[in-house]
């Protein structure tokens, strides 16, 4: 394979260093007839891409494989495609400049609905037919995983293999299974076939979707016998034992995690009805302290990063948090190491540590109550208190913090005007906790921020049947915290309710999508997740042009007995679970987090043995 | 405490990184070297270091400037061995000496650099053409930049700034002209007190001469950057004051 000449161009685009490929600690690797090439793909640009925890363990863990080169390759920035379009250049790996059109796979990450564009417009730009039936011999298999994967039927017409759970289990098999294959003759489907026998492994092109009239889905079914009717999600239920990168790359160029992450455990315990990542990342593992203290000092070393950063999904619920904060103060303390420690939840994070933290380097403090009011809080099983709120403000305040964040969503299901109002009461509540916290403890200049997102119901989750608000809601609550939130201490902060929209749409939505995906790309549509590429009104045609309504995914109520487009799907939760707290938040009723009591949502039977 | 300043080349791919990431490169290189570099005070500690310039993205350099404070002293081979194993490939410490903590800082003492500057032009001009151009266009009183200045507190309203830059160009010196490549030495003003960018030159040498440059071909390397000791230039590494 020929190298691609860019070094004209780089002396031409922005941001130059985000095409080099020879950061520290990247890998490259000599090549010969029987390394399998391996694209690994984040369908943004590099800054976001390079953020990407998962992307840096799976690359480590690709390339320790001796006859595995595995790539980085990152959505072009738009002045860079531009030009490479005009060089005829196609997409290539960072490491080796080689085009990826004739690689053995090219994987992509799932992380968000609106990156599918970019996804298309990738493929284009390697000159890979983007419809798997058009692909052929020479081609790349086009692999997704990720988060959004676990509803992967938008881009079904598209992909080859969806990994769902843990890649790090389910790769090396499907590797193993592509070495028989490489370098003979064979028919595409004949390997497929033979991987989709692989749990955690689905091939959409195995499977026939028919629909009612009504347009709901009638069946899914596999096309041929052996290939699975369900197909089971992978899990890891060792941490300990799992590969984790000893060295990370670090880029030359700021991004925006710039940062050691340190994996503290997968999974959540907490059960909040709207969160996604709650469902599917079940069960709860833990990492042991012994091996994260290893780690974090390979880490470090091995990257001279000045941050490190605990990663999880509620941080604060780490059960060794203490002992390692502790550990990595005195041993890191003289370097200046800061330790960050995103996630935290109100009604446990603890002061003592925090402060410890702040010696180091100063941060901010961000923290999620989601909803307004108590009532709906609980319909969304946060189970956080306005006390809670109070108690971590007033402790912040004392201790010299003057900045707090506050995150909301807004669009929530049974979500009232009094709920609205519940934001704005919480933003005031914090603001006169600052006023009546000692003048000599508190630091100066208060600054509350509050952000609101939009609800976006999510596949997997109690939410899943629910309809989403629909932009004039949407615009019109946002109206209304705008005119609540008039305050000079308090900054607010609203997502686009068409971005969300679209969100919507892609996250529920079934195979008949891919043709709307097709057509978007045609139309220019790509970056929908920026604000300065996003074009709503070309999105409304492409529907339009398509015949597809994307209300009917967005904004329509289901019942339980409607067959979902990702029901042939096992994340190890069950549907009668879902169902159960769906009901459950209609009452406002609250389940508490699993490290208390078992809620039986499913995964310790057959995935685990027994007990999380 | 101890002060080091050094000389470094910038080459290879690393000259396309910001000299705001070039920062962030040395300060991570340090903590993988375990140098005991010293660190400010206050909420955000910032390992104290200073460059002479910034250097502009995709250009390359032989002499580039550094002071890094210590608190431990380290042999000066020491630290240069120590550094560039850590540093990425195209970044290289080529020599390093303790200075006075009296010294002034490099960004305050550098005012010239000299460059070697290499562009295309599109159609096939003989040498003496090219020279007579510069010649013309140093033998001009004014040579005026015009520069787009944003004004404070409006967002899309410009003024024109012009300011003669023919003072701060010292020195042109042709030196090859084969097959449409021109390169040229150009030992120009650099620092707080006056700066002048090679491209900005040879833009406006395309505008004045008509010569057919293409301005996208231009490429720049910094051969050495200068101070003015006693009417003579020197180095940022020679006379310096006793420790």
């Amino acid at each position: 394979m020929k190298r691609v000449d860019i070094e004209d161009i780089l002396y031409t685009v922005e941001k130059p260093g985000r095409y080099l490929g020879n950061e520290l600690n990247s890998v490259h690797k000599t090549v010969d007839e029987n390394t399998i090439r391996f694209a690994f793909c984040f369908p943004d640009i590099y800054e976001i891409g390079m953020s990407h925890l998962g992307m840096q363990i799976l690359y480590f863990f690709l390339n320790k494989q001796e006859n595995v080169f595995c790539e980085r390759v990152f959505a072009p920035a738009t002045d860079m495609e531009d030009r490479m379009r005009r060089s005829n250049i196609p997409l290539f790996g960072l490491e080796s400049r080689e085009s990826i059109e004739e690689f053995d796979f090219v994987g992509f990450t799932l992380q968000y609905e609106l990156s599918y564009t970019n996804i298309l417009n990738m493929l284009n730009l390697a000159r890979i037919p983007l419809f798997s039936k058009d692909r052929g011999e020479k081609h790349p298999y086009i692999i997704v995983g990720g988060p959004c994967a676990y509803n992967p039927e938008p881009i079904a017409d598209f992909v080859d293999i969806v990994i769902l759970g843990e890649a790090e289990e389910v790769l090396p098999e499907v590797l193993e299974v592509y070495e028989k294959y490489k370098g003979r003759h064979y028919k595409r489907e004949d390997f497929l076939i033979e991987v989709s026998s692989i749990q955690g492994v689905y091939i959409p092109s195995l499977y026939t979707v028919e629909y009612n009239l009504d347009g709901t889905l009638k069946a899914v079914k596999p096309k041929y016998e052996g290939v699975p009717e369900r197909v089971q999600k992978r899990i890891i239920e060792d941490m300990d034992e799992v590969f984790y990168p000893d060295k990370i790359i670090v880029p030359f160029i700021d991004t925006v995690h710039d940062r050691v992450m340190l994996e503290v455990f997968r999974g959540c315990t907490r059960g909040c009805r709207f969160c996604q990542a709650g469902m599917i990342y079940r069960p709860i593992r833990e990492k042991g302290l012994e091996r994260l203290q290893e780690l974090s000092k390979s880490l470090l070393k091995n990257t001279g990063y000045e941050e490190i950063s605990l990663a999880s999904l509620s941080t604060s619920d780490f059960s060794n948090l203490d002992k390692l904060v502790r550990h990595l103060i005195s041993e890191y303390e003289k370097d200046r190491v800061g330790i960050s420690l995103p996630s935290l939840r109100l009604d446990n994070i603890t002061f003592e540590i925090m402060e410890e933290v702040q010696k180091i380097r100063k941060s901010g403090l961000t923290f999620a109550p989601e909803a307004g009011s108590q009532r709906l809080r609980d319909v969304i099983n946060k189970g956080i208190t306005e006390e809670d709120l109070r108690n971590a403000v007033e402790k912040a305040f004392s201790l010299g913090w003057s900045s707090v964040k506050l995150y909301f969503m807004i669009g929530l299901p049974t979500e009232t005007n009094e709920d609205l109002v519940g934001i704005k009461e919480l933003a005031y509540m914090v603001v006169d906790c600052y006023h009546r916290t000692d003048k000599e403890k508190r630091g100066k200049g208060l600054n509350v921020t509050v952000s609101a997102s939009n609800f976006v119901p999510k596949p997997f989750t109690p939410f899943q049947w629910v309809p989403q608000n629909s932009l004039e809601e949407i615009n019109k609550k946002q109206k209304t915290l705008v005119d609540e939130l008039r305050h000079k201490k308090i900054t607010f902060n609203y997502h686009d309710a068409k971005t969300s929209f679209l969100e919507g749409v892609f996250a529920r939505g079934d195979r008949r999508l891919s043709k709307v995906l097709a057509h978007a790309i045609e139309e220019g549509c790509k970056f929908d997740g920026w604000g300065e590429h996003f074009n709503f009104d070309r999105w409304m045609r492409v529907f339009e042009e398509t015949a597809v309504d994307p209300s009917f995914y967005a904004n329509r109520s289901r019942n339980y007995e409607e067959i979902l487009p990702w029901d042939h799907i096992d994340v190890g939760v069950t549907k009668e679970f879902l169902i159960r707290e769906n009901e459950k938040a209609k009452e406002g009723k609250l389940t508490v987090d699993c490290r208390t009591n078992c809620s039986g949502c499913g995964i310790n039977q057959g995935f685990i043995g027994g007990v999380c | 405490m101890f002060k080091i300043r050094s000389r470094f080349v910038k080459e290879d791919d690393i000259i396309f990184i910001s000299h705001l990431d070039l920062v962030r490169v040395f300060e991570r290189a340090m903590r993988r070297g375990n140098i005991p570099i010293s660190y400010s005070k206050g909420f955000n500690p910032h390992p104290i270091m200073a460059f002479a310039t910034a250097l502009g993205v995709g250009v390359s350099s032989q002499g580039e400037y550094i002071d890094i404070q210590l608190d431990k002293e380290v042999h000066t081979e020491e630290f240069k061995t120590t550094l560039n194993a850590v540093l990425p490939k195209g970044l290289k410490i080529i020599e390093s000496k303790y200075i006075s903590k009296d010294e002034d800082s490099l960004m305050s003492i550098i005012s010239r650099s000299l460059y070697m500057v290499k562009f295309k032009i599109t159609e096939n001009i003989d040498f003496n053409v090219v020279h007579a151009a510069i010649d013309e266009f140093l033998s001009r009183e004014e040579i005026i930049e015009e520069k787009e200045k944003k004004i404070k507190g409006r967002k899309y309203d410009v003024k024109i700034q012009r300011k003669n830059i023919r003072p701060n160009i010292y020195q042109m010196q042709l030196l090859s002209v084969e097959e449409n490549t021109v390169i040229l030495k150009m030992n120009l003003a650099t620092g707080s007190v006056a700066n002048l960018k090679p491209e900005v030159v040879v833009k406006k040498l395309k505008e004045d001469s008509l010569l057919p440059i293409d301005v996208e071909s231009i490429r720049i390397q910094r051969l050495e950057l200068y101070k003015e000791v006693e009417g003579q230039w020197v180095t940022p590494l020679d006379v310096l004051k006793r420790i």
